[in-house]
């Protein structure tokens, strides 16, 4: 834990960033001012009136700038989720 | 790995790039820097709600203005290629410092001073050359 970042490379992240956008994909690096690559990644848009809408988008390099939590993903109790049948308001975007 | 490794091992290759403003850059990478500043040529700009699109040859971006880069799969192994390379190198440099020529050096040699330490050449050809 106390290293940081590293103890999450090689796992499923879920990142959530400044515009209120949740990235899941794979951290295969980072540094020190928290840019990230994200592997394998896509987008889960959430809406309130439909499912979570998932967006393939592979391989990305996340500006630090931009992150706000960077959290592993528990695979197991993630694929038991059912995000078609899952509504949740977006988040808003950061104002500075 | 380092994100920024991965930028550099992406030249010359197309990427997506999105500012914080919302608009993104199409473009092939020509050159990053330390900063994250890039240079992108054959360009297509597409505004904020992907409405309004503009064509340039090539751009400047000041990395501070970048949300996220998306760049092709399989760069990611390339990176990797790079660093394994590397490291072998290094470890094949080490492998030779450490042999029999430099113990054959050690005599006179080292009263010169620790001038060839860590580099691939030394700086004195002749020292080498003496010793042998």
């Amino acid at each position: 834990m106390a290293a940081g970042l590293e103890s999450y490379v090689n796992r499923v992240v879920s990142i959530i960033t400044a515009d209120g956008r949740n990235f899941v994909g794979t951290l295969k690096g980072f540094d020190q001012t928290i840019n990230i690559i994200l592997d394998d990644s896509h987008e889960r848009v959430y809406s309130p009136t439909a499912g979570v809408e998932q967006v393939v988008l592979g391989l990305h390099i996340i500006r630090g700038d931009n992150i706000v939590v960077v959290g592993e993903l528990d695979e197991a109790v993630d694929s038991r989720l059912d995000l078609t049948s899952l509504r949740a308001e977006p988040l808003s975007q950061i104002v500075h | 790995m380092l994100p920024l490794s991965l930028l550099r091992t992406a030249q010359n290759h197309p990427m997506l790039v999105e500012l914080k403003n919302g608009e993104t850059y199409n473009g092939h990478l020509v050159n990053c820097d330390h900063w994250m500043n890039i240079n992108l040529r054959e360009v297509i700009c597409t505004s904020r709600d992907g409405d309004k699109f503009w064509r340039m040859p090539e751009c400047y971006i000041r990395g501070s203005m970048i949300k996220y880069l998306r760049i092709p799969d399989e760069i990611i192994d390339m990176v990797k290629e790079d660093q394994v390379q590397r490291t072998r190198q290094r470890d094949s440099n080490r492998g030779g410092r450490g042999g029999s020529n430099q113990r054959g050096r050690g005599g006179h040699n080292m009263r010169g001073g620790l001038g060839n330490r860590g580099g691939k050449n030394p700086r004195n050809p002749l020292a080498l050359k003496k010793s042998k």
